[in-house]
């Protein structure tokens, strides 16, 4: 495993730049745009951003201003569908980036976990409406007595 | 515009409902980046410094594993500024980014004794408990508005 003991990255002037900032956009499933469009929409933008297309939607990389400014754009395209994170790394870098190193990204797995579920949060947006859910009770004590007795009856 | 924070506290779902309201979600990740950005480390993932177990003696004694300590280094500085909270228990094991059991309790006792709104959320598994979370997690952004607007 020492191939991902990383090495020390070439960091560029903008990488040390506090007001820098990353940010990841996700396209939920049933969504009515795609990577493309909304990377093509960053693009039209005109806005000095790093913009790289992913499998998951887009991640861009800019002055916080710039950013924000365009992922309040970018969120018009389909508000219900669009959702954004922070990232701590820049796009590429080689301290993350799975081009320069050996299995799953750290932070993939919570994002496999919340994108299973994220098609249901945009539904929720979308048509929301009040849901009630049984709650889960432990069985009767006289239910669970008649099954014992059944079960230990059959044995015999 | 209120400070909440979320646990797990990288969550794209609770990060981005929190933001769509205009309140300020308190992510691992901008920690993370400060940290990065710090000249003086230049290889993670050996990103945790000496420096960072004595601050985390803030939060946790000294004979708490120095594992925990580091990790509250970056976490307890969004537990102190926190104005609300939204905890998400019961969920299945490689859903959040701490990967430790006792920084993870440590962490929600510390938010749930401090005396701030805490909304207590179970793991969704389904449609209709998904629609139940949304729907608590936007009231309690509502009601935190409304406490902001009063003060």
């Amino acid at each position: 495993m020492s191939q991902n003991l990383t090495m020390s990255p070439d960091l560029g002037k903008e990488d040390w730049d506090p007001d820098v900032i990353t940010r990841m956009i996700f396209i939920s499933p049933g969504a009515h745009v795609s990577e493309q469009e909304i990377v093509s929409e960053f693009h039209m933008l005109d806005l000095p951003l790093t913009i790289k297309n992913t499998c998951y939607g887009s991640m861009i990389s800019g002055k916080s201003k710039d950013v924000y400014k365009a992922i309040e754009e970018i969120r018009k395209l389909d508000p219900n569908h669009i959702f954004t994170k922070e990232r701590g790394f820049a796009p590429g870098d080689p301290r993350r980036c799975r081009g320069h190193r050996f299995g799953p990204r750290e932070g993939f797995h919570q994002m496999e976990k919340e994108y299973r579920i994220l098609g249901f949060v945009s539904e929720a947006l979308e048509n929301p409406k009040d849901v009630e859910v049984a709650k889960k009770e432990p069985i009767a004590v006289d239910e669970f007595k008649k099954i014992m007795n059944d079960c230990l009856e059959s044995k015999e | 515009m209120v400070k909440v924070a979320i646990y797990p506290p990288n969550s794209l779902i609770l990060a981005d409902l929190i933001e769509r309201k205009g309140h300020t979600p308190l992510v691992l990740q901008k920690q993370i980046r400060q940290k990065i950005k710090d000249p003086e480390i230049d290889s993670p993932p050996m990103n945790i410094t000496e420096e960072d177990p004595i601050k985390g003696l803030k939060y946790a004694a000294i004979e708490v594993p120095s594992g925990v300590r580091g990790r509250m280094s970056i976490i307890g500085p969004l537990i102190d500024e926190a104005e609300a909270a939204i905890v998400v228990d019961g969920a299945p094991y490689g859903f959040g980014c701490i990967g430790c059991a006792r920084t993870n309790e440590l962490s929600i006792f510390l938010l749930r004794n401090k005396d701030i709104p805490v909304l207590e959320l179970t793991y969704p598994t389904n449609q209709d408990e998904t629609y139940v979370m949304v729907n608590d997690v936007n009231e309690f952004i509502d009601s935190l508005e409304e406490i902001s607007g009063e003060e």
